[in-house]
């Protein structure tokens, strides 16, 4: 046995205590390019104080695609597959924003049975649109059956989306003055059967986060913008009606078929994060509205026009009348034509304004096109909504702006 | 309504206003470079304009507006062969620039155009009137090259600064390479095996994580 030591002296600095001072420098975080709670990818370099952020600055690009070269070097029915591509959960109201722009440029009118297909399609791809922003915030801060429940939502959506157009993702489904195949027989009462149980899980997903006290105490005051610093940011869409500013173009400029149908604009009144999330959801219940009306007023009639410079004819024609050879052949070899101007189109995109500024010299391909991505300036104003929060509140902020890689990117 | 727009700018500025008009229903005004800011600033302020929403900055370069060939010529095109730039009469002015401005309280429109000379691509910033017109400037500035005289930050927005030329500009060609941009040093960085800096020694992409090309002290 060994002699028992003397107690050990006590020690001079309690660790828990000590009062010397941290080391407090600053510090740059790079968050992103690829990191699991980034949408797309987007680098973020972080300016912490602690754990407060005092500055952050995006850097964008690392999708850059070279849409606006790409396609001043294309036709105009070749530019529709990188609209697809801009923001990739909602395609068709990219082609039907874009095609917009060509048909006001020509000054042709799209057919009706076609304008209501374009509102089924889009409003269908509205609600996959706000499914996976919701289910992304539900799914970063740890609600991992919000996400499971958007996406069977969301699945159940696309499948209609893939009888309806062909693909899930790539639609390239208008055309001008129409779209390019009509609906599926038997296809509206798939539609009709499948959005009760989206409704269902929708209403799930709000009774596990609406109310949930550590989903509100994430979101609350997180991230909060005034509706005129908003406008001065350049926001539209949900973001920006979250501030409590009635602008939408569905409403304000009703194009397509909307002034037809009945539906409301919901508002938030703070403009935080839990704004920006409640009126998803409630998106969500409008374009289910919207939806069904549109499937009781569909109208019957030919889904693009009968006029040859634009549109291919029918393949009896084609393959039976020397002009039919001519007008396919010269739709498919050339391309349409579009006459000179300047337009800039505005559409109700899933996230805000999309406008395409658009510019021919009527020589077949657009000579000028640039795209007003609604996420481009909601994305330049991430500094300002996350400045002087922690660390932890960057995700749900992030995620609630919905930032596409793909339309911002370009 | 619009056109009414149109008269209160030209009332106002009747000096700044070169010109106008209206495609389609969009409502065009062409305004001397110098009065730019002094016409947004109306437009933002003015109670009858109230146009607090600037929707977006587009640019457009009329080089090849009179010689691109027709339709299905456009694949020959896609190569623009330097003796047919060169052969193509100069357009002067070359570029303009479009202001989108809208209002959420009046629901109108208008379009404010600048028309810059190719051999002087200089625009005063609008960045103090809207904070939007951050991102879109430094878009045309990546994009087309025109500098905004008072921004505060005036980098590439989505290409790398070691891109060489403008690719917006008509003369740029589409298929044109870039150079690979060598490897940055990243020392605090410990990569494993594979490719990268300190890895096999392949080309990384170009805008990879160790990059240095965001300046923290931007906007200080």
């Amino acid at each position: 046995m060994t002699e028992p030591t003397e107690p050990a002296a006590p020690v001079p600095h309690d660790p828990l205590t000590f009062d010397e001072d941290l080391l407090s420098a600053p510090m740059t975080v790079n968050l992103g390019p690829s990191h699991p709670a980034m949408h797309g990818v987007v680098r973020l370099v972080v300016t912490l104080n602690g754990e407060t952020i005092t500055k952050a600055i995006p850097e964008i690009g690392f999708l850059h695609r070279g849409f606006s070269k790409s396609s001043e070097n294309s036709t105009w029915h070749q530019v529709l597959p990188y609209t697809d591509r801009l923001n990739y959960v909602s395609p068709l109201l990219n082609n039907t924003g874009y095609i917009m722009g060509v048909e006001k440029l020509i000054g042709i009118k799209c057919t009706e049975r076609a304008e209501y297909l374009r509102v089924l399609g889009g409003e269908i791809c509205r609600i996959c649109d706000h499914l996976t922003c919701i289910g992304a915030i539900g799914l970063e801060l740890g609600a991992y059956t919000v996400f499971l429940y958007a996406i069977e939502a969301r699945e159940l959506l696309w499948d209609r989306i893939a009888e309806l157009c062909g693909a899930r993702v790539t639609l390239s489904w208008t055309r001008v003055s129409g779209v390019a195949n009509d609906m599926p027989h038997g296809w509206d009462q798939l539609l009709r059967d499948c959005l009760p149980r989206v409704l269902e899980l929708t209403d799930e997903i709000d009774t596990l986060l609406s109310a949930n006290r550590i989903f509100i105490d994430r979101t609350r005051d997180v991230g909060v913008i005034s509706g005129d610093e908003a406008i001065d940011w350049g926001f539209t869409g949900p973001c920006l009606r979250a501030t409590g500013v009635n602008y939408d173009v569905r409403k304000a400029h009703p194009y397509s078929v909307y002034d037809r149908f009945d539906f409301s604009i919901p508002l938030g009144s703070h403009g935080d994060t839990y704004d920006r999330y409640i009126l998803r959801i409630e998106e969500i219940r409008q374009s289910h509205r919207i939806l069904l009306q549109a499937l009781d007023q569909m109208p019957p009639g030919p889904i693009v026009t009968d006029d040859w410079r634009y549109a291919l004819p029918p393949k009896e024609d084609v393959f039976n009348s020397i002009e039919g050879v001519m007008a396919h052949f010269k739709l498919i070899m050339e391309g349409i034509h579009v006459p000179e101007g300047e337009v800039y189109v505005y559409t109700e995109g899933a996230n805000g304004e999309l406008g395409f500024h658009i510019v021919s010299n009527g020589k077949g391909k657009p000579y000028a096109i640039q795209v007003r991505a609604p996420g481009l300036p909601i994305l330049s104003a991430l500094p300002r909504l996350i400045q002087g929060h922690a660390v932890a509140d960057l995700i749900p902020i992030f995620d609630s702006i919905n930032m596409i890689g793909g339309e911002v990117e370009q | 309504m619009s056109q009414a727009l149109v008269d209160l700018v030209r009332e106002k500025f009747p000096e700044a206003v070169t010109g106008s008009h209206s495609h389609r229903g969009d409502e065009v005004v062409i305004v001397r470079r110098e009065d730019l800011v002094e016409v947004i600033r109306f437009l933002r302020d003015d109670p009858q304009a109230d146009m607090k929403l600037l929707r977006q900055i587009a640019g457009v370069d009329l080089l090849t507006w009179r010689t691109e060939m027709t339709g299905g010529g456009s694949l020959a095109s896609i190569e623009a062969p330097e003796y047919a730039l060169q052969k193509t009469p100069q357009v002067e002015p070359r570029f303009y620039v479009a202001y989108n401005l809208y209002s959420i309280t009046r629901h109108h429109a208008l379009r404010v155009r600048v028309e810059l000379r190719s051999d002087d691509v200089k625009l005063p910033s609008i960045h103090s009137l809207y904070k939007t017109a951050d991102w879109w400037e430094r878009y045309l500035y990546d994009m087309f090259g025109f500098e905004f005289e008072g921004h505060p930050n005036l980098q590439r927005l989505l290409l790398y600064p070691e891109f060489q030329g403008h690719p917006l500009r008509k003369d740029y060609p589409v298929r044109k390479r870039q150079l690979l941009v060598p490897e940055l040093d990243f020392p605090d960085l410990i990569r494993g095996p594979g490719p990268g800096p300190g890895g096999a020694g392949l080309p990384m992409s170009q805008t990879h994580v160790g990059r240095h090309n965001v300046d923290p002290d931007a906007y200080d």
